[in-house]
């Protein structure tokens, strides 16, 4: 029995003569950390920002499985407010004592409480990253969408944060839904890899998480493999 | 052991040093130009009934605030400065951000407001005097117009400024209109506004010496005026001085301002995962 937080129905989005997306369909079961990878260009941004409904598609429809959802967005370059302190960008400020207090919890949870009185400017990468997590974890979504969240960081401090932010869907249970160009971090952090090429899904496969360095490698291989394959129009599940 | 090792208190005083230096550096160029021209004066190089020696000129300076003379005008023209900058600057700001959070208003205004903005506000003086006389409406309105287009122009490029992309995380995140406008449109607004605002400081003294010099019967540009008149140096150069005293104390309110409201931008360095 389908459990779907989220279904995409024959999905297509146009912007001019640029035809982004064709007749994408798939869903995101709930709990599910579900990795969309491809190439750049390839649509899977645009994917992440019509189910954030930040645009709407050209055809085709996006059901959520109750009104309201929460809904948040981590994004790569994080978009933290420059004039507001790690813990006022994690409550946007909000003078409410309770609000403030969640904010500083949720600051503790990502491990920044040291820097709750610092301004962005004077974070690291990868604190910034956290403090944006923080603040999307703020409003206990139901539905959490990582586009490209670690693209800007290095490598060992892009690795960290991979297994920061899956222990941390992990102990929330949230649905996830992550955007990546990696596909060893799509292979390490997903329950489902989802390929999209030329604005198609062509592939879906299980995912790697949890599981030990060689099936990672195994199946990031494999999700490879599909993107560097000349077009195709094939869609399998593993 | 090693005699050349310095000592933390050798480093302290150094750096002591330094410091004291470095707060009087800014001092150092005026001190030595009033140096140079007091000693001009004194030597006879130059006309003491030309060009007054600072002696003269604070001594000028003493008799007439003695007098009430001077605080008099120097309140008359503040004033009229002050006032001319509150209207000028609130109705440029509200045609900024009217014009820059609206597109209807946008297209209604910007373009009549930025054919206005070109003519030199200075060159309306006539008219002004024609519509509205020689009076205190008269000085304060060319002030207010003077004022009203820097502020508007960094008020509107502020607002049409701000990164869409933290406009596009406001939306994502929920924030309401109101919400949007106080936590991410305003503040990141505000330094292109506060620079208007710097700009137009300077816009309002020049204006006010003008309106003061043309018409008028109190304030420092009439002082100077006057002073002109019955070949009065000192008083003129005095004119001059509390001039640029009055735009450097404007300025520091304007920077003390722009710290208060902008001290984000100053955090900053590298911090350790």
């Amino acid at each position: 029995m389908s459990n779907a937080l989220v279904t995409l129905d024959h999905i297509d989005k146009q912007y001019g003569d640029n035809h982004a997306l064709k007749d994408v369909s798939f869903d995101i079961q709930q709990g599910e950390f579900v990795a969309l990878v491809g190439m750049s260009g390839g649509g899977k941004s645009t994917l992440l920002r019509l189910i954030a409904q930040l645009e709407q598609p050209s055809a085709g429809t996006i059901t959520y499985s109750q009104p309201n959802l929460v809904t948040r967005v981590m994004f790569q370059d994080g978009r933290l407010l420059p004039w507001m302190t790690t813990l006022q960008n994690v409550s946007f400020n909000s003078h409410d004592a309770k609000v403030k207090a969640r904010a500083q919890a949720t600051l503790d949870a990502v491990g920044l409480s040291d820097f709750a009185a610092q301004y962005p400017a004077a974070l690291s990468g990868g604190q910034k990253q956290r403090l944006a997590l923080a603040r999307a974890l703020m409003a206990d979504p139901q539905l959490l969408l990582l586009d490209e969240p670690l693209g800007a960081l290095d490598a060992l401090t892009r690795r960290n944060m991979q297994a920061f932010i899956t222990q941390i869907c992990d102990e929330k249970h949230l649905t996830t839904l992550l955007i990546t160009h990696d596909v060893d971090e799509a292979a390490r952090m997903a329950d489902r890899v989802i390929v999209v090429k030329s604005g198609r899904n062509v592939y879906e496969t299980k995912g790697a998480k949890g599981q030990d360095a060689e099936t990672v490698a195994r199946v990031a291989e494999e999700v490879l493999e599909v993107i560097l394959a000349p077009e195709q129009a094939v869609t399998a599940r593993a | 052991m090693d005699q050349t090792t310095t000592s933390p208190q050798t480093t302290h005083k150094a750096r002591s040093f330094s410091f004291s230096w470095a707060g009087l550096l800014p001092f150092l160029l005026p001190i030595l130009l009033i140096a140079i021209w007091q000693v001009s004066v004194s030597a006879g190089w130059v006309d003491s009934q030309l060009l007054p020696s600072p002696l003269a000129v604070i001594q000028d300076g003493i008799a007439l605030w003695q007098t009430g003379e001077l605080p008099k005008n120097i309140s008359i023209s503040l004033y009229r400065a002050t006032t001319g900058f509150v209207l000028g600057g609130s109705i440029g700001f509200i045609l900024g951000l009217a014009n820059g959070l609206s597109m209807f208003s946008r297209r209604l205004l910007d373009s009549s407001i930025q054919m206005l903005r070109n003519i030199p506000h200075l060159s309306l003086i006539p008219l002004v005097i024609i519509l509205l006389g020689i009076g205190e409406t008269a000085k304060i309105s060319l002030v207010t117009i003077g004022v009203m287009f820097p502020i508007y122009i960094n008020t509107f490029h502020g607002i049409t400024s701000v990164d869409p992309n933290l406009m596009e995380m406001g939306h994502a995140y929920g924030l309401s209109k109101w919400e949007q406008f106080t936590k991410i449109i305003f503040p990141g607004a505000l330094p292109t506004i506060l620079v208007g605002v710097r700009y137009a400081l300077g816009v309002m003294w020049t204006t006010l010496i003008v309106a003061e010099t043309i018409s008028s019967n109190s304030g420092i540009g009439y002082m100077a005026t006057n002073a002109q008149e019955f070949m009065d140096m000192a008083t003129v150069l005095l004119c001059i001085v509390i001039y640029a005293l009055l735009g450097k104390l404007s300025d520091l309110i304007a920077k003390a301002l722009e710290s208060l409201c902008l001290n984000w931008q100053n955090q900053g360095g590298a911090s350790r995962e």
